[in-house]
């Protein structure tokens, strides 16, 4: 059995890498109707610039919680976020809004497509918010829904198309500003075997040849095969983190339990 | 290796906003076009209310200038047989303009220079702000502060120091009521009484003289016969006599009315007669012994019933001299349109008071309106809002500035606001349009101010544009405020 701690090898080897996003005791709780529910219970992680971490545990570990505070969507209500060095609690509203815009692409749980807009227009629209030419965010928008397999339906609407299609056309917007970060928040999950594939094949690509960094929370094992590192959350705390080599040898001890 | 470096984010460009815009509210035309219902009743009911007061308030001034017109040969008449008294004198020159041909004439009576003539009617005007005064008070204030006086009297009576001190003491126990000029000026005016009073008599007397010149060529005839004939000679005697009576704008108007009373006179004579009452009765399937002057008049407004009525008028022995049936149906005309300026005269009493000339009930029926329909636009805009927590919070997400959010409300409510606006204005313009044509009848076309009632359509849509941006600031806020996580949390 290896196990990963903070003092293993691989944290040795990691020492000189750049670190892009850091937690320092990251806790949220709601309250909602006198009912206090901790999402996230006390958090520290570094994630590496250029590294694949997948995110596992099971539903209601609070993984959404953590990718939204790390995407910079939401404030913690205890701890600090890091991006870059830089404390996402210091950056005004234009600096939040370009930092979302043009460094972090989100995949959402429940894409979070704009109904009345086709999906060439929702892959543009984060392209006009960065100030990108109508014509430019265009073609890029033909481009990057050719990538994922939708060129000719670039006219649908959400409404005309399947779960798994809006799930790739919320994938292409995430893509549409080049961002450093990708969130993936269940990319593959409404997608069938062979469309997931190819999903993970386009994540992994970007990871590989442009350098993003992505974080991606999944139930997918293939996900094992390309991601460099995982992380276990249960009930809003750390688990474990590993390296996938490290991981191979526990077959069936994947899913964290 | 990407790493990252932040910088401000640009604003989205107009064109993109709007498109935005736009295409969101295409995708909710429905509730949309419920927001706009509402903007378009409260604007239609704005404008309803600035059109009909707008055309009242010009029908207003149109008929009472119609109507001094066609009072003119009263005015004449009644000059012309006697003097007046010291208090309608005074009360005329006080309202008389200096370039009226009264002002001129009165002069000449007085036999006054420029300034005393000036001096004259600023007096006059002062004692008439005091007639004014005690006749808007109800019967106990005016008993406790001039007792039974009236008229020239009033001024008699303050003269005494008692009586004065009675006024003051009253005026000063009634706290509703003021008096407003000054006691010097009141004492100056009341000095300056026996001076007026002279100079009166002095207009009286020329006048009556210049009566007794003109009573001496009336050889039988009445003021009114004559009178029909003020083209002619009997003008000249007129003016000979000291009265200024126009040759070629007074006269003829004068002239025409007179033997327009004239004709009118002898067609309602003519009804005492029984083959013009057969006429009519068998006309009306009545009696003769039930035949009215008003009937007549209803069955004379064609040609050839007037041709009959003629005929039977001579039958019957009757002058009908310079009578023809178009003058029959001319005369009949007439009456119908004095008739309805009488109606319009009694349905515009109200007009051009308070705001706008709206009056006050309708300025705070017009407010409630607004009110509403601003709580309303708010309304819907705040579920418009909460509707779309989801999309606003993904546009945050992707990037949106909270300005951006906001101008994508407010415009949104701009836009049905200008939508609803000009449907309103349009609305309500035609319906007051309708309503105050149905309330006049069409001989008033001529005095509706299409001008004035296109400025108050432009000014309803600018006032349901600018009311729906500011009821949508309150929700935009809420949007634009609004957490990315948060929203997208509530479905
Ligand atoms: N806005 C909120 N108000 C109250 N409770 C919340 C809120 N958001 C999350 N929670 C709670 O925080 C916990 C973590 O939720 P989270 O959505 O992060 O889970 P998850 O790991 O993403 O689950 P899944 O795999 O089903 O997506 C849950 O117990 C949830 O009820
Ligand atoms: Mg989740």
């Amino acid at each position: 059995m290896a196990e990963t701690t903070p003092q293993s090898d691989a944290a040795q080897k990691n020492a000189d890498r750049r670190i892009i996003i850091r937690t320092v005791g990251l806790k949220k709780s709601y309250l909602m109707k006198g009912v206090l529910t901790e999402a996230l219970r006390g958090m520290d992680i570094e994630i590496f610039q250029g590294e694949f971490i997948s995110v596992m545990g099971p539903s209601g570990s609070g993984k959404s919680t953590f990718f939204n505070m790390i995407g910079a969507l939401d404030s913690p209500s205890v701890g600090r976020v890091f991006i870059d060095e830089v404390d996402v609690a210091q950056l005004t509203a234009e600096e939040l809004a370009y930092l979302r815009c043009h460094k972090i692409g989100y995949i959402f749980q429940s894409y979070n497509l704009i109904k009345y807009m086709t999906a060439l227009e929702n892959v543009t629209t984060p392209m006009a918010f960065g100030g990108v030419m109508p014509d430019e965010a265009r073609s890029r928008g033909m481009g990057l829904l050719d990538l994922v397999g939708l060129k000719d339906r670039w006219h649908h609407r959400p409404i005309e198309m399947s779960g798994g299609q809006q799930q790739r056309v919320a994938i292409a917007r995430s893509l549409s500003n080049n961002p450093s970060v990708l969130l993936c928040d269940e990319p593959t999950a409404n997608l069938d075997l062979h469309t997931g594939q190819e999903i993970l094949e386009i994540l992994q690509r970007l990871n590989k040849e442009k350098g993003v960094t992505i974080i991606c929370a999944t139930h997918d094992h293939r996900m094992m095969n390309i991601c460099d590192r995982l992380m276990w959350i249960r009930d809003g705390k750390i688990d474990r983190i590993a390296d996938r080599g490290d991981v191979h040898i526990e077959v069936g001890g994947i899913d964290g339990h | 290796m990407k790493s990252i470096n932040i910088a401000d984010q640009p604003w989205l460009s107009m064109r993109r906003t709007i498109s935005i815009t736009v295409d969101g509210i295409r995708y909710r035309l429905f509730r949309a076009s419920v927001t706009v219902a509402v903007i378009v009743v409260a604007v239609a009911f704005l404008m309803n209310i600035l059109a009909e007061s707008l055309i009242k308030r010009s029908v207003a001034s149109n008929t009472r200038e119609r109507i001094d017109t066609s009072r003119v040969i009263y005015n004449w008449s009644a000059k012309l047989s006697s003097p007046g008294s010291q208090e309608s004198i005074i009360i005329e020159v006080a309202n008389c303009s200096p370039d009226s041909d009264l002002y001129r004439e009165t002069q000449r009576f007085a036999a006054m220079n420029d300034d005393d003539m000036a001096a004259f009617q600023t007096h006059a005007q002062k004692i008439v702000f005091v007639f004014d005064f005690f006749n808007s008070l109800d019967y106990a204030k005016r008993r406790a502060m001039i007792h039974t006086a009236s008229g020239l009297e009033i001024l008699n009576r303050l003269r005494t120091p008692e009586n004065m001190e009675q006024f003051k003491l009253a005026l000063s126990r009634i706290r509703s009521v003021h008096f407003d000029m000054s006691f010097d000026e009141l004492d100056a005016v009341l000095a300056k009484g026996p001076e007026i009073r002279k100079q009166v008599k002095t207009i009286i007397t020329a006048r009556r003289n210049a009566i007794a010149v003109i009573n001496k060529t009336l050889k039988g005839k009445t003021i009114l016969e004559k009178l029909a004939t003020a083209n002619g000679p009997f003008g000249d005697t007129i003016r000979q006599a000291g009265f200024i009576f126009d040759a070629d704008q007074t006269a003829p108007l004068v002239a025409d009315q007179a033997q327009r009373l004239l004709d009118i006179l002898a067609l309602e004579e003519s009804m005492e007669e029984r083959p013009t009452r057969q006429l009519i009765a068998q006309q009306a399937n009545i009696l003769p012994a039930d035949v009215n002057v008003m009937m007549m008049w209803k069955y004379l407004d064609g040609k050839r019933f007037a041709t009959r009525y003629l005929e039977k008028m001579q039958e019957g022995g009757l002058k009908t001299e310079g009578l023809t049936p178009d003058r029959l149906v001319d005369l009949a005309q007439g009456r119908k349109e004095n008739a309805a300026l009488l109606r319009a005269e009694r349905l515009t009493l109200d007009a051009g008071k308070g705001v706008l000339g709206l009056g006050e009930r309708l300025g705070w029926l017009l407010f409630v309106s607004m009110l509403v329909c601003g709580i309303g636009i708010t309304n819907a805009m705040m579920m418009a809002v909460t509707e779309r927590f989801n999309e606003i919070a993904t546009l945050k997400c992707l990037g949106a500035l909270d300005g951006f959010i906001m101008i994508m409300f407010v415009l949104e409510s701009c836009f049905m606001g200008i939508v609803g606006g000009v449907i309103g204005s349009i609305l309500g313009g035609v319906i007051g349009l309708g309503r105050m044509l149905a309330a006049f009848g069409v001989n008033f076309l001529g005095a509706i101010p299409i001008g004035d009632i296109l400025v108050g359509m432009l000014m309803s849509v600018l006032l349901g544009t600018i009311l729906a941006a500011v009821a949508a600031v309150l929700p935009s806020f809420k949007a634009a405020r609004l957490a990315p996580m948060k929203a997208m949390r509530v479905e």
